[in-house]
């Protein structure tokens, strides 16, 4: 009976060549009718035209001596020069904090144990001691600071170490590591008085990249705790806490940055008495942290919202206070759910470093232009700013790309 | 009759749950703390400020509104002159912002509705490229890309040997210049526009009545075709019998032509280089993330309801426009809405691309004015257009009865 419904399989005949291989796919993606083919002639014309003119300017009429010249001042700022730091070499202090930041990592890809933190901790040793080999000089920079920079490679290897074979191999002790290495980090740039080797350097001089990641990592770490208090806050039934927070979130979130950053300069200092010790880039940090997380809290009350009231509800039911069903059952649910929001917020908040120009800062894209304004380089905006734009994007792009493989980890949109 | 040994002194024999463990009480303890201290927070600031202006005399006051400002303001929309006060100067750079706001809003919506259905497009290259597109300009601060477009305009030649494209498109590192409308007096011009918006309105309602008619019916009545032809014609006769009244046509077009030693362009309309590039930027950056907006939007409508219209005989045109976004706008319009907000309140980078916007404008203004009367009224002017975007949002929710 099987032998007469089945077809002979002499007489199966392969599947027409427009429908499988290169052409299958052609036909199937780019030539499926007409209005296809002719977007992707179009396109097509696009693209090549993009590429070509693109490949033209980055390999022929581009001049990227200005990126190479201002080389690790990208990274560091004025902090290394003269003025900063007098008759000292003070490069291995941001150094010592990325040795700190390749130990985590490597620590977090101990535990997590391959994947993405794996990925990511090779390439950020590998790209810190890659700038070891640079032909430029990194200004004032000695072997001591080459020999600094390959260590991140041990740094990896020892924190990945530590999480596999001993008992530090938990995400609490990476938090711990985590918040301890950034105010390590902190105090090592500041600077301690009458330590010889640590003398103070002001904030004025700090710059660079490491300025943006700085505030980028101090207020990420801050919003989200602040944005879910906030959140919590305006979904409350208590009047006077909602009212708070309501007028707190709307107030950061209607005004724009840059006038919030320009109010911190002006008026800010006003509103404390004058001898109240002061610090221009604390205050930016505050303002830049409240504004993400006004951002924040908006975000969050998205997801408290989205999520069924029946949640809620169940565990009350079973008896849970109404502290532990927000902490254990809403909130995890919710954050869960919007984390493409969340992370969005990161990203943007990382973005948004960039206008600490408006209090005389120097990140990494005021460095730019400071140097594209010298005559010079004068006709190198492109370039320094393409560089610059090709810069955030790693890092930004890199932000997204771990919130997809967390959301993928955590199942969002599955169950 | 209430029995005396239950009311009077009820609190002192109260048996309950303590008072330190009632939930209510305690709220409001914890209330009423929490509003004591931000008070005395905000009074300690406002004390401390009010210390350091008399201590070393800070101006204060809104006194300066009626003076002179006597500062150029590099572009503006609205006639100005350095001889101004100081509160036309304010509502001159509030323009500003507004129609870089208004014109950006526009531009980002269209590109972005349009980049975010190529990234649904099934051609391979069309979707990838407004991928790249989107991961591309999303994910790099505007303030880098401003700067991008900034010394592109920059580098274009002067306006004596600017480029002309097709006659009377003028472009050159002064900006870019197109042929316009021009008034040929105010009355009727004025008079014409009135006009105009009057058979919009007429036209609308005709839209909204054959509409009706075609559902009730069953029988198709061309409401859009039969509301255009109602406006343009009505605005049509409207123009005829002004010529005729005034001897002139309400409007004429004027063409751009450089003029005088330095090669000025005059007439047409000018979008000036600050502005060209700040719009440029905004749209562009914007567009990026209502793209994604609006692609998720059209992903969120089930694919049985695509393919329920499509089983109706409706065309993919039809299925997208009367189908599919209706739906779709339901999630894209809050999201849509922030961004809008996003790009007014990003308009004020206008500053480093010398747009003398409203932020630009009011920091200025702080080096003869007191600042913190400045502050306050900057708060106050961005605090108001995101609350219209927020009730423009809150409105359109309402209408098509979203809850959420």
């Amino acid at each position: 009976m099987a032998a007469e419904t089945q077809t002979p399989t002499a007489n199966v005949l392969p599947p027409p060549r427009t429908e499988v291989g290169v052409i299958g796919w052609m036909h199937a993606n780019l030539f499926s009718s007409r209005l296809n083919s002719a977007l992707t002639v179009v396109s097509g014309a696009l693209l090549l035209l993009i590429l070509w003119y693109g490949s033209r300017w980055i390999f022929g009429t581009a001049d990227w001596t200005v990126v190479k010249t201002v080389g690790g001042l990208f990274l560091i700022g004025s902090y290394n020069t003269e003025l900063a730091c007098p008759g000292q070499n003070c490069f291995w202090r941001p150094q010592g904090s990325l040795l700190m930041v390749t130990a985590l990592l490597g620590m977090i890809w101990g535990i997590m144990g391959g994947g993405v933190a794996r990925r990511i901790a090779i390439l950020t040793a590998v790209v810190a001691a890659l700038f070891a080999f640079l032909p430029y000089s990194l200004e004032r920079m000695g072997w001591d600071v080459r020999i600094l920079l390959l260590a991140n490679v041990p740094a990896t290897a020892i924190g990945w170490a530590l999480a596999r074979y001993t008992p530090l191999g938990q995400a609490k002790w990476a938090v711990v590591w985590g918040v301890a290495a950034f105010l390590i980090t902190l105090v090592l740039l500041r600077g301690v008085p009458n330590v010889p080797g640590l003398q103070p350097v002001s904030v004025v001089y700090w710059g660079g990249l490491t300025l943006n990641l700085l505030l980028a990592v101090g207020g990420i770490s801050l919003s989200l705790p602040i944005g879910i208090a906030l959140a919590l806050g305006r979904r409350s039934n208590l009047p006077v806490v909602k009212l708070l927070c309501v007028a707190f979130i709307e107030i950061f979130r209607g005004v724009p940055l840059i006038t919030l950053l320009f109010m911190s300069q002006t008026l800010v200092p006003l509103a404390f008495p004058e001898d109240f010790p002061q610090n221009s880039l604390f205050r930016a940090a505050v303002v830049i942290t409240m504004f993400s997380s006004a951002y924040m809290a908006e975000n969050i009350r998205g997801g408290l919202q989205a999520l069924h009231p029946g949640q809620a509800e169940a565990a009350r039911a079973l008896g849970l206070p109404g502290w532990q069903t927000t902490m254990l059952i809403s909130l995890p649910q919710a954050i869960r759910n919007v984390i493409p929001a969340i992370v969005g917020q990161f990203i943007a908040l990382f973005k948004d470093t960039s206008l600490v120009y408006i209090i005389g800062m120097v990140d990494i894209v005021e460095m730019g232009r400071v140097f594209i304004s010298r005559p010079e380089y004068l006709g190198s905006a492109r370039e320094m700013f393409v560089f610059l734009a090709i810069v955030f994007w790693v890092f930004t792009y890199g932000m997204s790309y771990i919130s997809r493989r967390i959301e993928n980890h955590l199942g969002v949109g599955q169950r | 009759m209430q029995n005396p040994e239950t009311t009077l002194p009820s609190i002192l024999t109260y048996q309950g749950i303590p008072v330190w463990r009632h939930a209510q009480i305690i709220q409001w303890v914890a209330q009423i703390a929490s509003a004591i201290l931000v008070v005395a927070l905000v009074m300690w600031f406002f004390g401390n400020m009010a210390f350091a202006i008399e201590d070393r005399e800070i101006p204060f006051g809104f006194s300066f509104l009626g003076r002179e400002y006597q500062t150029p303001i590099g572009e503006h929309v609205l006639p100005y002159k350095s001889s101004d006060s100081f509160l036309y100067a304010l509502v001159v750079a509030a323009t500003n912002t507004l129609v870089v706001a208004v014109i950006g809003v526009i531009l980002a919506t269209l590109l972005g509705i349009f980049i975010g259905v190529c990234r649904l497009s099934t051609n391979w290259i069309v979707s990838k490229l407004a991928t790249v597109y989107i991961e591309f300009f999303r994910n790099v601060p505007l303030l880098i890309q401003l700067f991008f477009w900034f010394y592109i305009i920059l580098a274009l030649p002067r306006v004596r040997e600017g480029y002309v494209i097709l006659d009377g498109l003028y472009v050159n590192n002064a900006g870019i210049s197109f042929p316009g409308p021009s008034a040929s007096g105010t009355m009727p011009a004025l008079v014409w526009l009135a006009l105009v918006v009057a058979a919009v309105v007429v036209g609308v309602f005709l839209h909204h009545r054959l509409v009706r008619r075609e559902e009730e019916i069953g029988r198709p009545s061309y409401p859009f075709v039969l509301g255009c032809v109602a406006t343009v014609g009505i605005a049509a006769i409207a123009w005829l019998v002004l010529s005729g009244i005034f001897g002139d046509a309400p409007f004429s077009i004027s063409m751009p032509a450089p003029e005088g030693r330095f090669g000025r362009i005059d007439g047409g309309v000018t979008v000036r280089a600050g502005m060209l590039v700040l719009l440029v930027g905004l749209v562009i950056y914007t567009s990026s993330f209502i793209a994604e907006i609006v692609r998720a939007g059209i992903q969120s409508v089930g694919r049985g309801q695509t393919e329920a219209a499509r089983a109706l005989g409706l065309s993919p045109m039809n299925t997208l426009r009367q189908g599919t976004f209706p739906q779709a706008l339901r999630v894209i319009i809050p999201p849509w809405i922030s961004q809008c907000l996003n790009l007014t309140k990003n308009s004020s980078l206008g500053g480093v691309v010398g747009y003398t916007d409203l932020t630009n404008v009011a920091i200025t203004m702080t080096q003869t004015a007191p600042a913190i009367n400045i502050f306050l009224m900057l708060m106050a002017a961005y605090l108001a257009m995101s609350l219209t975007w927020s009730l423009i949002g809150n409105l359109y929710n309402r209408r098509i009865g979203f809850t959420g």
